[in-house]
């Protein structure tokens, strides 16, 4: 029993590291082989991060060292499991005996245990035959008897001893065959833990063999792999390389090109800076001399306007002293005229006086002196009718001897022109000699009549026509019933109460008499200019009625009246009066207060132009010319005079002069 | 020493301006150089270190001093210092190189002061002797280690000395030792006095055994007595944060598995629970399984004991029942046909053991009939130790069958079970399907 558990203990202590138990075992190649697949996972992983490219490749690479090193894995593992069963094969073996020895051991103790019963029982059956022998002795009186009772029961004792004995001696041989069996079985364990140990060992460095093996294969794989993808890489990287090569050198060739064009710029550049800069500096050289010969020029001109100044400052001192002279010169000559202004007042009261008194002699004067005038006027009539009358005769008597002078003058002319020129004469027109007498007096209507005309209406046409040419008679005379409706207020108030019984023309007509009369017209021009300068200022005032003034030349006066409006009336009236009216109103003043020659001068004189300029002005200038041309003549004529006894005076100094040379020729020539 | 100072100090003379000895010492010296003068900081923090059993100063300096420090601490300091102190990784491997020599960091969480600290109180509890050690032995060393220890192997642990006459008398009886009524002093370590003061244990091993006695070989060196079950039973119940639990080789039987079972019912955070090479038999068994269903344990590990079928059928009742269970070993039992039937028909209706080992338990074709029933409705087993048992022929057959059926079985043992080569080679076509299968359910899965 004990040789079995030290055996089983030692194998137990062997067995416990290099082989395992089953469940053991297959934990660690599971866990291996965790360990593996996580490893060839991250370097996958870690290869796929390193480049995504060259992925298929790289699975596909990684998959044949899966292989490999699954392959390897397979055969570690049969190879272990090979070698746990060579291992374990020992234990089993030894399992085995020991469960025989142990079935052994108990069929021994079975048989033993029988053995022994039945010993027991023979024996006991000896030992009650023993006993029951005891009786029997007992009984037996003799001693004989009793020796041989004791003779056969020490006999019988002798046998059960003997057979115990015997038993003893089978027993203990057999504890010794036990014994020895031990021992042998010792001994065999003790093989059996050598050739354990050995198989071990063996294990042990065959599996080291083979995984140093696989560790090499897988290793050889894994490079080749690497060499692969190394080589791969390599090229890759190398292609790129010279691609990254070839880019930097044309991106450098293209810089280099760039910067030469740049340089070129830059030259460029720099020399037309360097020329403006020269061109610069030249014009800002000659600048700064201008400058300077500017500040040189106003310096000199400030140096002149210095001294000018001090002389200037030096006379005006001189003036203001000359002024402060003056202003007390003209002090004193201010006090002397308010003097003289005193006295002046003074005197001017006393003259005030005198004229007024003088006034009133003057006064008194006048009222004589218009008296006078009336008189003189009396007297001036009469003697403008003897005026008139003398005029006449002195006229008659002039114009005859113009007429007279004019013959003559023909006359000459005539022969100045047939006799003279050699031309033929024409007489000039000469209307003014049927006429005879003075010029016929032409006598102006008044504004009044032209008024009473235009509203008698149209009886009498073409005399007005020309004054008029513009303006039809119509519209004037609606013009002037509207200024008699509608400046009423110029009439005065008793006479339109004194018209009231008249006629309605007679009224207007009186009406606008009053009203010229205010507004200071007085020729029947002046009406027709109203009338026309109404108009303007109708079409000044709104141009809207321009269409309507062209067609309402033949229209009704109701037109007429809505062409100038009522309120501009005034206004228009206003203009009218400040325009015209004003330097006439004076005019005709003087010759009203004047009134009594109507006669008008201005033909006189252009009859008597007339008359004097009978001879034309070219026929003047042709007399003049042919004056000029005869004095001329006759100078020349003159001249040749003297020029003739001038030839007869030369002719004969010549004459004495020859004499002489040929006195003096003569005389040098001896 | 005393020359470094010298010329250090006739350094500082020589900053001072003195000029004439400055010349004069480079006369006397001429491989002598201002880089060989050490730093007054490289001096202080030798001195440290000198002095660091009675004045320990390593917080308060700089980061680059600290470690100037730990590298030159010597591993021979007292632990009374060092143990709260220092956490740096090197020294400790230092101390446990000076120690012990090559070790392997991995079985200790890759933490070299965990695995000082573990051994350390390893060797103190396995060089313990009861009645004659003291235990503030133990004690003293507890509250320095009690941070770090989380995982406890004890190898060994030695029986009190006695008298010869003792001695000779308990060589003689053999199945004595079996009662554990030799008296006191056959007690070992009490663990009462230990596992409740280790708040981070999560691991204990025990054997109750002497390691290497060689020809001193006694029966009682190998003993387990009832009063040494009964405190380490109150121990495990004591200690809530332990995860695995092994007593290997200590001769537990019925009477003691239930001792120490009746104290892990109801256990907060065991998971694991190993028996193996022990007297378990049919009454130990229905105590653990009565155990199975009132903790949360995933594995158990009851190889090499004496359950038969009874015993097989109260763990497979249980089994029936369980959630948490995910691996069974009950290799080299004597659970045979009846068993082997009754864990069959437990199979059918769990649905979280993974693995099942049921190698050298003397199963013969019935016992195959009903696992391949079993294999056929189950979809959690994975792996499958059938090897040692007279299958024959016709259980072949049966189990080829069975595996037709299933697709979550990875492993299948079935040497020396005397199958058929064909029915052998169908098995493991069928494994080697489902095993790839897995393998593409499980890849997925890892790349996800």
């Amino acid at each position: 029993m004990h040789q079995t558990e030290a055996f089983a203990a030692g194998e137990e202590a062997e067995e416990l590291r290099p082989s395992v138990e089953s469940d053991k075992k297959e934990e660690r190649i599971l866990a291996r082989r965790l360990r593996l697949a996580a490893r060839k996972e991250a370097q996958t992983k870690q290869r796929l991060g390193e480049d995504d490219l060259g992925k298929e490749d790289v699975k596909e690479e990684t998959r044949k060292s899966q292989k490999e090193v699954e392959h390897r894995e397979r055969r570690m593992a049969k190879l272990k499991s090979d070698g746990l069963e060579l291992v374990t094969n020992i234990q089993v073996a030894a399992d085995a005996r020991e469960s025989d020895r142990r079935t052994e051991l108990e069929e021994g103790h079975r048989l033993r245990r029988e053995k022994l019963e039945n010993e027991a029982k023979s024996s006991q059956e000896k030992f009650e035959e023993i006993n029951r022998k005891w009786t029997d002795a007992k009984m037996k009186q003799t001693p004989l008897d009793l020796r041989d009772a004791l003779s056969s029961q020490q006999q019988l004792c002798e046998q059960i001893i003997a057979d115990k004995n015997k038993l003893i001696s089978e027993l203990q041989q057999e504890l010794k065959a036990s014994d020895d069996r031990y021992v042998k079985d010792l001994k065999r364990q003790a093989k059996d833990i050598d050739l354990l140990v050995e198989r071990m060992e063996e294990q042990i460095s065959t599996l080291k063999k083979s995984y140093r093996e696989d560790l090499h294969q897988i290793e050889n794989s894994l490079d080749e792999e690497r060499r692969t993808l190394l080589t791969k890489h390599k090229k890759k990287w190398e292609h790129e390389r010279k691609d990254r090569n070839e880019k930097e050198l044309k991106n450098m060739m293209q810089s280099l090109s760039v910067m030469e064009e740049y340089a070129d710029l830059l030259q460029k550049l720099r020399v037309q800076t360097a020329e403006e800069y020269n061109i610069d500096k030249i014009r800002m050289d000659t600048e700064v001399q201008k400058l300077r010969m500017k500040v040189q020029q106003t310096k000199f001109n400030c140096h002149m306007n210095e001294e000018k100044l001090d002389y200037k400052y030096e006379v005006l001192k001189k003036k203001e002293e000359e002024n402060a002279i003056i202003k007390s010169q003209l002090k004193r000559k201010i006090i002397r005229m308010q003097d003289v202004l005193n006295n002046l007042k003074s005197k001017l009261t006393k003259q005030e006086k005198q004229s007024k008194a003088g006034n009133q002699s003057l006064s008194n004067d006048y009222t004589r002196i218009s008296q006078q005038y009336k008189d003189m006027q009396k007297k001036a009539r009469h003697f403008a009718a003897l005026d008139a009358e003398r005029l006449e005769k002195l006229w008659l008597m002039c114009e005859d001897e113009a007429k007279a002078l004019t013959h003559r003058a023909l006359e000459t002319d005539r022969v100045i022109h047939e006799q003279q020129l050699g031309l033929e004469w024409a007489s000039p027109p000469l209307p003014f000699m049927e006429r005879s007498g003075a010029v016929q007096q032409k006598t102006f209507r008044t504004a009044t009549q032209a008024a009473a005309d235009t509203l008698k209406g149209e009886p009498e046409g073409g005399l007005d026509e020309d004054t008029a040419a513009g303006l039809n008679k119509r519209t004037v005379k609606s013009i002037l019933e509207l200024l008699c409706d509608e400046m009423g207020f110029l009439v005065e108030s008793k006479l339109l109460m004194l018209l009231s019984p008249l006629e309605k023309n007679e009224q207007s007509l009186i009406k606008l008499d009053a009203i010229f009369s205010a507004i200071g017209i007085e020729s029947e021009k002046d009406v027709y200019k109203m009338a026309e300068f109404f108009m303007n200022y109708r079409q000044h005032e709104s141009k809207y009625t321009k269409d309507e003034t062209a067609n309402g030349q033949g229209e009704s006066a109701e037109e007429l009246s809505n062409l100038i409006h009522t309120e501009d009336l005034l206004a228009a009236l206003k203009d009218f009066t400040a325009q015209f009216c004003r330097q006439d109103v004076h005019a005709s003043h003087k010759s009203s207060i004047l009134g009594l020659d109507m006669r008008d001068d201005s033909e006189d004189a252009a009859y008597w132009e007339s008359i004097a300029n009978v001879m034309p002005e070219s026929k003047l200038k042709l007399w003049d010319a042919l004056d000029t041309a005869l004095n001329k003549y006759h100078a020349v004529l003159t001249e040749r005079t003297e020029l003739l006894m001038e030839t007869q005076n030369i002719q004969q100094q010549n004459s004495e002069l020859r004499q002489l040379l040929h006195l003096y020729t003569t005389s040098k020539a001896q | 020493m005393s020359r470094s100072q010298s010329s250090q100090r006739s350094g500082v003379m020589n900053s001072a301006s003195d000029g004439q000895k400055r010349r004069s010492i480079i006369a006397e010296d001429h491989e002598w150089s201002l880089a060989l003068v050490p730093l007054l900081t490289t001096l202080c923090l030798q001195h440290i270190i000198k002095h660091f059993e009675e004045k320990p100063i390593l917080h308060e300096l700089q980061p680059s001093f600290k470690t100037y420090v730990l590298q030159r601490l010597p591993a021979s300091l007292p632990l009374t210092i060092t143990a709260n102190l220092i956490s740096d990784e090197s020294y400790w491997k230092r101390c446990c190189e000076a120690r012990w020599g090559l070790a392997d960091i991995s079985t200790y969480d890759n933490s070299w002061k965990q695995m000082f600290f573990e051994r350390h109180l390893q060797s103190i509890i396995e060089l313990f002797i009861p009645d004659t050690t003291d235990t503030k032995t133990v004690l003293d060393v507890l509250p320095l280690c009690q941070n770090y220890v989380k995982q406890l192997r004890v190898s060994q642990l030695l029986p009190p000395i006695k008298e010869p006459s003792r001695f000779d008398e308990d060589d003689g009886s053999e199945s004595a030792s079996d009662m554990g009524s030799d008296g006191p002093s056959m007690d070992h370590f009490d663990f009462r006095m230990l596992l409740d003061k280790l708040p981070n244990l999560k691991e204990l091993s025990v054997v109750y055994c002497v390691k290497g006695c060689g020809m001193n070989f006694e029966w009682n060196l190998f003993e387990f007595t009832f009063r040494d079950c009964e405190s380490l039973a109150k121990a495990l119940n004591s200690c809530k944060t332990l995860q695995v639990f092994r007593i290997h080789r200590s001769k537990v039987d019925d009477e003691k598995c239930c001792v120490i079972v009746n104290h892990l019912l109801d256990h907060p955070s065991l998971q694991e629970l190993d028996f193996s090479h022990n007297h378990i038999s049919d009454r130990g068994a229905r105590a653990i399984a009565k155990l199975l269903n009132r903790s949360q344990l995933k594995t158990l590990i009851v190889c090499n004991n004496q359950i038969r079928g009874a015993g097989a059928q109260a763990l497979a009742h249980a089994l029936a029942k369980n959630n948490t269970l995910t691996s069974l070993n009950l290799r080299l039992n004597r659970i045979a046909d009846e068993g082997g039937q009754a864990l069959a028909q437990a199979l059918i209706k769990n649905k979280t053991l993974v693995n099942l080992h049921l190698g050298g338990n003397n199963m013969t074709e019935p016992a195959a009939v009903a696992l391949s029933q079993a294999l056929v409705e189950n979809c959690a087993l994975k792996s499958l130790n059938l090897c040692n048992n007279r299958l024959g022929a016709d259980g072949g057959k049966v189990l080829e069958e069975g595996m037709t059926h299933n697709c979550t079985l990875v492993e299948c043992d079935i040497r020396l079970t005397d199958v058929d080569q064909d029915s052998e080679y169908s098995i493991c076509q069928a494994l080697h399907a489902n095993q790839i299968k897995t393998k593409h359910n499980h890849d997925p899965s890892a790349k996800v």
